[in-house]
């Protein structure tokens, strides 16, 4: 199978499993044309559990399918969001707004997702809670899987259709608008400084899959992406709040 | 061996960097170290200025806006002791460099002096910078303690023999 531009495959000892699996790979992989993968994932029935191997080497195993799926999940996503040679891909949410992507870059447990859900119920089209896929012209493709939401003081996250809020998903790539670069604070407003284009590449940087494998590749790109974009700093407090500050600073700037 | 400031003629690295403009900046990849720079406009312009037949004072001859009353020397000096803590200059400092009471002092100075002759909206030379992350460090991950299978799914990079990230 092919996704975005990486050829890899996912084998398993047990056909079975195949509807399991097939949920939990990228939006928009297809059957590869030539049977040439760049990497393979193998998922095998044992006893008493399952094992899983990324090439030769084994990098999972445990008796519960879920903690194994979710390993697969993890390790295809990755291994594609590093490798593709067309995309850059930046850990962020992304949301539409009059046509133009906002995106919020930030690591796990950041606030991510709350935010865009909120942007959500203000009015913005869903792209994503994960990744702002970029291409060479600097624009976001949509890569809306559900949202991850976590409840306040919890670990785990349930997935949530962005239907759920009232929003629309993309279908186009699209500019980037605006890039807001947001700290989570109990108590905080959100009135963030603009920052220079420079550093809002920089801070995509800091969240870029690839930054190592293909650092100039992603510097030329990420470049391109913020080249007409407006870049906000700042500590935000409840997420509500701040969404709507966000739609209303991004429309300004534009 | 006692180099003089005098006489300094500042070399910018070249090799294994990764260079992009935009808007008057300057961002840099550092191939070597995995760091990634940016130089902001006054930077950008000392940086574009070194061409390794330069002086430090015919490259602060050649600065844009600085008012004659602030020391545009020590202006030039600020960014060249940012870009030589980055390894981003091939001749190191001159031990009698002015800027040798460290960074912080250089730029209180400089501030202090733009204050002084009112020129506030003087552009100090700043070189920002990050460590670009390992793939794992850029992607979802779960936290210290959650279950894990394998070492992609923790924001550590690892998942102990417990099945529990670290």
């Amino acid at each position: 199978m092919t996704a975005y531009g990486v050829p890899f495959g996912v084998r398993i000892s047990d056909c079975g499993l195949w509807a399991q699996i097939e949920p939990l790979l990228l939006p928009g992989w297809a059957v590869a044309s030539t049977s040439y993968v760049e990497q393979m994932f193998s998922l095998v029935v044992v006893d008493g559990g399952y094992e899983l191997f990324r090439g030769a080497d084994r990098i999972a195993a445990h008796d519960d399918l879920h903690l194994v799926l979710d390993a697969l999940k993890s390790e295809v996503r990755l291994w594609v969001a590093e490798h593709s040679p067309q995309h850059v891909f930046v850990h962020a949410g992304v949301v539409e707004w009059h046509g133009r992507a906002i995106i919020v870059p930030g690591r796990s447990y950041s606030g991510k997702s709350t935010l865009v859900s909120e942007l959500l119920k203000a009015g913005a089209t869903y792209y994503s809670d994960e990744f702002a896929i970029l291409d060479d012209e600097g624009r976001v493709h949509p890569f809306a899987l559900p949202l991850s939401i976590r409840q306040v003081g919890e670990t785990a996250s349930t997935p949530a259709l962005a239907s759920a809020f009232g929003a629309p998903t993309g279908r186009e790539p699209i500019p980037v608008g605006a890039v807001a670069v947001a700290r989570y604070r109990k108590g905080a407003h959100w009135r963030p400084r603009r920052m220079s284009r420079g550093e809002g590449a920089l801070a995509l940087m800091a969240n870029t899959v690839s930054a190592r494998r293909s650092p100039t590749h992603a510097l030329a790109t990420l470049r391109t992406a913020v080249a007409s974009a407006v870049v906000l700093k700042g500590t935000r407090g409840e997420a509500p709040a701040t969404a709507s500050q966000l739609i209303e600073q991004s429309e300004r700037a534009s | 061996m006692t180099r003089s400031a005098e006489i300094f003629i500042p070399v910018v690295r070249t090799a294994d960097l990764g260079v992009e403009e935009l808007d008057g900046e300057v961002l840099v990849y550092d191939l070597e170290r995995h760091k990634a720079h940016c130089l902001n406009g006054a930077s950008a312009s000392i940086w574009h200025a070194v061409d390794g037949e330069r002086s430090v004072r015919a490259i602060a001859q050649q600065l844009p806006d600085t008012p004659e009353a602030v020391d545009a020397e020590a202006i030039v000096w600020h960014a060249l002791a940012q870009l030589d803590e980055r390894h981003l200059l091939l001749t190191p400092l001159p031990d009698d460099a002015p800027t040798a009471g460290g960074l912080a002092s250089s730029r209180r100075d400089l501030l202090k002096k733009a204050a002084l002759v009112g020129a506030l909206g003087l552009a100090i030379p700043v070189v920002r910078t990050i460590v670009a992350p390992d793939a794992a460090q850029a992607a979802t991950c779960k936290e210290p303690g959650m279950a894990c299978a394998s070492s992609a799914q923790c924001c550590s990079g690892l998942c102990l023999g417990s099945n529990v990230c670290a």
